[in-house]
């Protein structure tokens, strides 16, 4: 249990040294972010191996005549893993592309805080710790997406409490009708409403994913995620490409998995919905992205796509579709922050952010084309990359459902995610070898080091996904 | 002596403030004496409340006094329930921040000496006015003490040096005398019918014979809701509102927005659960028009508070749209609707007089009273603009915080009984709340501050911030008892007990 | 439609009383003098006392005064009486404090016309 408190504060403590740290020992911040960042992903690690071998590692308490209560089990384990570790490489990614930039300390602060609120997303034991947390994300991560201070970042930034705060509210709804239905709202010891059936649950469930759906970025309710990405690239890459729309993500698959539990799932009429509506997302993303200019534009509707395959997998309510949306949530989210890295490096070193100018970039700088390269074919999910494996299980899962047409759905949308960002490597080779070198210096290093080790860690989980599966292996039997 | 005070405890928490405001007058001229004299009443008055409550909390019945010895039906009788302790515990927890912020502020806002001294004269008749109303259990005594209330409240208004603080509390006094003939109407009905003042009394003859003349009931309850309505701003009743509160001063403000807007409500709670009886309400249809009529005014008044642009202005219209919960709420016949519709007034009275006299302080301090003139105040004012903020937070409901447990009693209640509209507008009304509020907080943390000179206000006015603030937080994370306090008083008012 | 009238002019004091309480309702209402809003507060106030009283009195009952005549004398109802001294009392306060509040805007805005006052306001706001 101590290790739990110690993850979860890791985050917020840190937050808080920053933000009341005096002036005259700035140059100590980064170490106590790399502090924090390092501490916070141990715990966590250490955490759910805990988690995973059987241990229950439970924390809870009575506030406000309500119980919340933390209690990770594979699936939350997995979550915090992949948030704690990704945090500790964007950590150093944003030393090198913050560097001279302004409010630092506002930045460094909430990225710990929301450090802090992911886990404890990832962490929750129950609906009520589930949704406070979710909350506070949003609140975390609001002065993260107006960093600029722009009046565009400022309209952003209310466009994302706009949306989330609906979301949230449709979940308070949705919480209080699951209370007011089943008594209970723990996750553990089987679904909330094991044994309950009833025309009902069709429009509970539909308000839980609404309400989810805001974050997991589901068709239409994605539209705050493109205007998020005037945030500084570290902040796109991680909150929103992996752990705030995440935090949608794994809400929605708390919601079928824990809340309602996938037989009484397959008894509603609208979970023959469901999928679908995450293949439209998948195709109707991917074709947007296809029109957008500006390069993290069009990453993050291939963001908006991704994200549905996880739910798709969750959708699907077969076991092979869970192992491959587990998967692609390990899979996907390293390579995703690779792509937006290497976005930054090029905005950082060149200064430009339109997919138009970047013709002949790859010979300035190569080692993050070469990266981006890499990345891009694990988006299309080819081998030797490990988004092959959650394709492959996602199909796997689609098939066994009976909807073999999302199998064709995932194929086609991995088509369309070369026809989106094939051209863009090509065109950034055009020309000839140039003599100069922008990658060169300590800023460059420092957001290179990470994008480089993210690729060569996919490649690694690709050629040897035994590597991963255990994990995979674990939420699948806590399930079925 | 001890043993005469604590047997006439409940006539004194009414009695002393109006006593002690006459004898101020005659000490005007030495204000630290008289500051300190409101001070320690309100101080004496929480005591008496929480005696008061503690009673009746562990004895579990209603302590009953008569006024002169006269038992009822002939006499006033004050009867202490959960109900009456609940709410003389927030009129007196709201009442010593705001005095103790009224320390050293007034004189800029008010002008000299005896004009201080007679704020606080009409700020304790306030809170003896308030006080009454929560303990009362007669029908003309009710009337008698809206009427000391609204006229407190009109002087506290117009205590102001500037012309829109005579317009605004003669706006104020003719919309409210005219809520109070109403009332007047409404209890001469109850009376001309049941032949009681007494609310026990009345309200069991009411059940026995209200068949016999239904239109009578049906003008009772009328004049009542529109006379109570008018008086705490129900929409669209409440066009006095927005100027008033924020021609006031600031700690008036607070008081007159936290509290005085709750006592009404609390009389109409009283007189529709235990005057006519939630049965009589039910058959009426009446649980149905408050439904309605909150829902509106919450969407209402959140909707006319984006578009203010002066910060007091939009924490008025704030209040319309708060209020519009609590009528939500008195519609919601069940215990979770109630126990919900009273943990809000609580919430509610602590997290306006926090936001009202954080933005006194900021106007004050400042002296621009536009939201977006506020840029970089959460730098220079820090204490301030956190006190705003835990308000702001509470108010949207976020968990933690003592408004998130009120809406979800409220939701559930709604549920209960069947009401699916209201559980959407509670929702749209949160995040309205915070579409509202938040730019204000964005503005003053995230906007870069002009070289000025801005301090947070003084000592006393920082401890009645933090004191403010932390209630709300300290509602949110531990409500315990006061939440039970509050099931209590919902079982007491649907007579399940 | 005869019973009615009839009804009507039995219960003389409760129409007039009607009667009464529309006036001054429109009166507030629709004179822009503020004199003349507090003179329909006061008629409205009137109204309800009227309707209180009216609903204490017995047709052929005696002032409530105790004597020794014989003890099945009818007496009317003596508290609505005194409750409308109450009421006249809190009204005689709020015309006092209307008729003060009246003098300041006087003095401010040199008319007592609620929508001159109005347009000045405008005016500064605008200028």
């Amino acid at each position: 249990m101590l290790y739990l408190v110690l993850a979860l504060s890791s985050g917020v403590v840190g937050g808080l040294i920053i933000a009341l740290m005096p002036n005259v020992i700035n140059h100590l911040r980064k170490y106590i972010v790399l502090l924090f960042s390092t501490s916070g992903m141990l715990f966590s690690w250490k955490v759910a191996s805990l988690v995973f071998a059987g241990e229950s590692v439970r924390l809870s308490c009575e506030v406000g005549g309500m119980g919340f209560c933390i209690d990770p089990d594979p699936l939350g384990a997995i979550f915090g893993l992949i948030a704690s570790t990704l945090w500790l490489f964007t950590a150093v990614y944003s030393f090198g592309y913050m560097d001279e930039k302004h409010k630092q300390r506002t930045y460094y602060t909430f990225f710990l805080m929301s450090l802090s609120m992911t886990l404890g997303v990832a962490f929750s034991g129950n609906l009520l710790a589930l949704y406070l947390f979710y909350e506070l994300l949003t609140f975390s991560t609001y002065p993260l997406v107006i960093h600029e201070r722009s009046s565009e970042a400022v309209k952003a930034g209310a466009k994302y409490i706009l949306y989330s705060l609906s979301g949230a509210g449709a979940i308070l709804i949705a919480v209080v009708i699951t209370y007011s239905w089943s008594g209970k709202l723990d996750f553990t010891g089987g679904p909330i409403f094991a044994g309950f059936t009833g025309a009902g649950f069709n429009w509970l469930l539909a308000l839980f994913i609404v309400g989810f759906g805001v974050k997991a970025a589901i068709m239409p309710l994605h539209r705050w995620l493109p205007a998020a990405m005037v945030a500084p690239t570290p902040v796109s890459a991680l909150l929103h490409a992996v752990a705030v729309v995440y935090s949608g993500v794994f809400g929605i698959l708390r919601v079928i998995y824990s809340v309602f539990g996938h037989e009484l799932v397959r008894q509603l009429r609208i979970s023959r919905v469901l999928p679908w509506i995450a293949a439209f997302t998948i195709l109707a993303g991917i074709i947007i992205a296809t029109r957008q200019d500006i390069l993290k534009r069009r990453l993050a509707y291939q963001t908006v796509s991704h994200l549905s395959y996880i739910l798709l997998g969750a959708f699907t309510l077969q076991e092979w579709g869970l192992a491959g949306a587990i998967m692609h949530m390990i899979s996907y989210s390293t390579l995703k922050i690779t792509l937006f890295f290497c976005a930054g490096i090029i905005a950082e070193q060149t200064g430009e952010t339109k997919i138009d100018g970047m013709s002949g970039i790859g010979w300035l700088l190569p080692k993050t084309m070469a990266a981006f390269s890499v990345a891009t074919m694990g988006m299309i999910g080819m081998m030797p990359l490990n988004t092959f494996w959650g394709k492959y299980y996602l199909m796997k899962g689609s098939v066994a459902g009976g909807k073999w047409p999302l199998a064709l759905v995932l194929i086609g949308s991995g088509i369309i995610n070369a026809i989106c960002f094939v051209p863009v490597i090509i065109n950034s080779f055009k020309g000839e070898r140039s003599m100069q070198n922008y990658e060169q210096g300590g800023k460059v290093n420092l957001m290179l080091a990470p994008t480089v080790f993210l690729v060569v860690t996919a490649l690694i989980i690709g050629i040897f996904p035994g590597l991963v599966w255990p994990g995979v292996q674990a939420v699948i039997n806590c399930f079925y | 002596m001890i043993s005469s005070i604590t047997t006439n405890l409940p006539v004194f928490v009414v009695i002393a403030p109006l006593f002690v405001a006459f004898i101020l007058t005659t000490f005007a001229r030495r204000i630290r004496l008289v500051e300190g004299f409101v001070i320690f009443i309100e101080v004496l008055g929480l005591t008496g409340a929480g005696i008061l409550a503690v009673n009746v909390f562990i004895k579990n019945i209603p302590i009953i006094y008569q006024m002169g010895g006269w038992s009822a039906p002939w006499g006033i009788e004050l009867k202490i329930g959960n109900l009456s302790a609940f709410f003389l515990l927030v009129v007196a927890f709201v009442s010593v921040p705001v005095s103790l912020f009224a320390v050293n502020n007034l004189s800029d806002e008010v002008g000299g000496k005896e004009r201080v001294t007679r704020f606080y004269v009409l700020y304790l008749l306030l809170g003896g006015a308030m006080a009454g109303m929560a303990v009362t259990n007669d029908l003309f005594n009710v009337f008698v003490l809206v009427e000391v209330a609204t006229l407190s409240c009109c002087g506290l208004v117009s205590s102001r040096n500037r012309p829109q603080a005579a317009e605004a509390a003669f706006t104020y006094l003719i919309m409210a005398t005219l809520g109070s003939t109403l009332v007047l109407g409404g209890i001469g009905f109850i009376y001309i019918i049941t032949g009681h003042l007494n609310m026990g009394f009345a309200y069991e003859e009411l059940n026995r014979i209200w068949q016999n003349s239904p239109h009578v009931v049906w003008m009772a309850f009328s004049f009542m809701l529109v006379g109570f309505g008018v008086k705490s701003a129900l929409f669209p009743l409440h066009i006095w509102l927005p100027d008033a509160h924020s021609a006031a001063p600031s700690p008036a403000s607070a008081i007159l927005s936290g509290v005085a807007v709750k006592g009404y409500l609390i009389c109409l709670l009283k007189i529709l659960y235990r005057v006519f009886g939630h049965t009589l309400m039910q058959e009426f249809a009446v649980h149905r028009i408050l439904v309605l009529a909150g829902t509106v005014a919450i969407i209402a008044g959140s909707i006319l508070a984006l578009t203010q642009v002066e910060l007091k202005r939009r924490l008025a219209f704030s209040t319309v749209a708060q209020v519009g919960y609590i009528i939500l709420g008195m519609g919601l016949v069940n215990i979770k609707g109630l126990t919900g519709t009273l943990f809000y007034l609580a919430s509610h009275a602590v997290i306006k007089s926090t936001l009202f006299l954080a933005a006194g302080a900021i106007i004050a301090a400042t002296g621009k009273k536009n939201i977006n003139e506020l840029a970089g105040i959460g730098r220079k004012m820090p204490i301030t603009m956190a006190a705003f903020t835990i308000g702001s937070l509470g108010l949207t409901g976020i968990p933690l915080f003592s408004g998130f447990i009120g809406k979800w009693n409220l939701i559930l209640g709604s549920l209960e009984s069947g009401n699916i509209i209201p559980i959407a507008v509670i929702i749209v009304g949160s995040v309205l709340c915070a579409a509202y509020l938040f730019p204000i907080v964005r503005v003053a943390y995230f906007e870069p501050a002009p070289e000025e000179d801005w301090k947070d206000p003084g000592f006393t006015q920082k401890i009645a911030l933090i004191m403010l603030a932390s209630a709300v937080v300290i509602l949110g994370i531990i409500p315990g008892p006061f939440l039970e306090l509050a099931e209590r008083a919902a079982a007491e008012l649907l007579m399940l007990r | 439609m005869s019973i009615l009238l009839e009804k009507l002019i039995i219960n003389y004091p409760y129409s007039i009383a009607v009667v009464l309480f529309i006036i001054g309702a429109l009166t507030v209402l629709t004179r822009s003098s503020l004199f003349k809003k507090l003179l329909g507060i006061n008629i409205m106030e009137t109204a309800v006392f009227l309707i209180f009283i009216a609903a204490g009195n017995i047709r052929g009952g005696t002032e409530p005064i105790l004597s020794e005549g014989n003890p099945g004398t009818v007496y009317i109802n003596p508290l609505p009486s005194a409750l409308m001294l109450t009421g006249i009392v809190v009204s005689v306060s709020v015309t006092a404090f209307a008729l003060a509040l009246i003098i300041r805007l006087h003095r401010t805005y040199g008319t007592t016309d609620a929508n001159c006052i109005a347009q000045m306001r405008k005016e500064v706001i605008d200028r």
